[in-house]
């Protein structure tokens, strides 16, 4: 396993429980997602991953190993385990795009010329090569994002973190990044944890999907089975994936066979109907005869 | 243009400019020379070179590194009303010696003396002319560059680092202001005096915490990336051509011949 938590609670100095014994396991090429309303602990948790948090109580184990807060494990850790913020603005701070995404791999100590080619080869990969020279306050919201992205590749890590990936991106940009980072999963085996309440994205990139309430974890399992659970989905302030409602009010009231586990993308609800009307073709044929 | 402006508008002059990617050391060494001379025509009263070293570095300015004429007045508009100002201050009240005229005032007898006028006339001058060398160098060269160059001639890293960072968070926080004042704005605030200060001192206070956080933030963001306490630098320096160095010295002398040429001539 790649990172293990187990029973980790997070208290703040007010005495609110941010966490409250959470354990969840995540496995070298996983895609995670982390669902939860605002307030219900995502950032938290995921500050606890790099070593921004530490926790009042429980284990963090990285590669079976517990975390060690010593500021040369912190940077080892940290070169491993990348974390892109909610907002662009927090994490570029330096004049130019270019020596913005440089800052990580020169802290790690790689030669210059190392550096300016993993600088460029970052750029390019996010599509952001034009812009080099540019400075920061130069840039809309998504390219933002898209440099905040190349400074944390520049560090090669084996594991993304991002929290709140799509907010305040367009259809285009939320589109673009999700195809990014599908692209390095499945090209460089990079493992992703992403933090968000945007639960229409949730299906087209996840493959293990947490929800959060309140610092705990109330359910585990595939998109497809937790958000088939929608008296679950409801009870946590959240909603269904627009198709999986769809489908839901169809079953429950319609009367439609529809399998347990709903449609959550669009292919898989043109399956369903499709299917659908394969079925009523049947029916209304043997009711002729 | 308001003074948020008109400092977005020189930082990216810095950047688009035709000269922007020339190298720092030719334009700096150039500039400041420039200033030098133009401080030392000063007390060598000699007000000619002043005005030739004007001409130069407005041409260079507009001509060769394609600055907007709207923005380099733009620039020259506080200042020049300010020494205008001080200037005829100067001529007025100042100096000693020979008189040009006297009026007789029912409570003392006011001199204009030569040396006053001759005072404020190189004063005048000589802050034309450093103006022109300094926008030069502000237009033409950005603050990376600045910092690079510093850098290199061992200004201490803190203080370079820091520079780049106040860099960076000045244009965040001017625009968040401009968002807040709005935003104040809107709501139908600032009509009265008092209530305008109060608006303003409201702002501040909210903008000093956010900066805090800011702050705050930033720094989880560097150590996030492994911020070991040093910015160590991308090198990135266009190096500078020996011969623009060259002239450049030969310029200088050329000015201080002239300096010394037209020595006292600024005396009336």
């Amino acid at each position: 396993m790649l990172f293990r938590v187990e029973n980790l609670t997070h208290q703040y100095s007010d005495g609110t429980l941010a966490l409250n014994a959470i354990s969840l396991t995540f496995d070298k090429g996983e895609r995670i997602a982390l669902l939860g309303t605002n307030g219900s602990g995502k950032t938290t948790l995921l500050n606890h991953f790099n070593g921004i948090l530490k926790p009042t109580s429980g284990n963090i184990y990285f590669e079976d190993k517990p975390l060690k807060y010593d500021s040369k494990s912190l940077l080892n850790l940290r070169k491993r385990v990348g974390f892109v913020f909610q907002d662009p603005n927090d994490q570029l701070f330096a004049p130019t795009v270019k020596q913005d995404v440089a800052f990580g791999p020169l802290n790690l100590g790689y030669p210059i010329e190392t550096v300016k080619k993993i600088v460029d080869d970052a750029l390019k990969t996010v599509g952001m090569t034009e812009y080099a020279n540019k400075p920061p306050h130069f840039l809309s919201g998504g390219q933002k994002k898209r440099v905040a992205l190349a400074g944390v590749l520049a560090m090669q890590p084996e594991v993304i973190i991002m929290d709140e990936p799509t907010s305040s991106l367009d259809p285009i940009a939320t589109s673009d990044i999700l195809h990014l980072l599908l692209q390095l999963n499945k090209e460089k085996g990079i493992s992703l944890v992403l933090a968000t309440h945007d639960v229409d994205i949730v299906p087209l990139f996840a493959n293990k999907l947490y929800i959060l309430n309140k610092g705990k974890i109330v359910s585990e399992g595939t998109p497809q089975t937790s958000f088939s659970n929608t008296e679950l989905i409801r009870n946590v302030n959240l909603r269904s994936p627009r198709i999986a409602h769809l489908f839901e009010v169809l079953k429950k009231e319609d009367g439609l066979p529809i399998p347990d586990d709903l449609p959550l993308t669009i292919s898989e609800a043109r399956k369903e109907i499709l299917h659908l009307l394969q079925v009523t073709k049947d029916q209304t044929k043997t009711q002729n005869l | 243009m308001s003074h948020s402006d008109l400092y977005v508008e020189v930082d990216r002059s810095a950047y688009t400019n035709a000269l922007a990617e020339n190298s720092p050391v030719t334009k700096t060494f150039f500039a400041l020379s420039a200033l030098i001379l133009c401080v030392s025509a000063l007390s060598a009263r000699a007000f000619i070179v002043p005005i030739i070293l004007f001409i130069i570095c407005t041409t260079l300015t507009l001509g060769l590194a394609k600055v907007k004429p709207h923005l380099y007045l733009n620039m020259f508009i506080y200042p020049t009303f300010m020494i205008i100002l001080s200037c005829i201050f100067i001529a007025l009240f100042f100096g000693v010696g020979e008189p040009l005229t006297q009026i007789t005032l029912p409570w003392t007898i006011w001199t204009i003396h030569k040396s006053g006028i001759s005072m404020a006339l190189n004063i005048f001058f000589s802050v034309m002319g450093s103006l022109s060398c300094l926008f030069f160098l502000v237009l033409t060269t950005s603050i990376t560059d600045l910092s690079l160059l510093l850098r290199r001639v061992h200004v201490p890293t803190v203080l370079v680092e820091l520079a780049i960072l106040i860099y960076r968070y000045i244009f965040m926080f001017m625009e968040i202001s401009h968002t807040m004042t709005t935003a104040q704005k809107l709501r139908l605030g600032g009509t009265g005096w008092m209530k305008k200060i109060r608006e303003v001192s409201l702002l501040a206070g909210n903008l000093f915490i956010r900066t805090l956080e800011q702050g705050e933030r930033t720094f989880v963001a560097m150590n996030a990336r492994g911020y070991d306490g040093n910015i160590y630098a991308l090198e990135e320096f266009p190096k500078p051509k020996k011969t623009m160095i060259a002239a450049i010295i030969l310029f200088d002398i050329l000015i201080v011949a002239v300096i010394f040429l037209t020595l006292n001539i600024g005396v009336i």
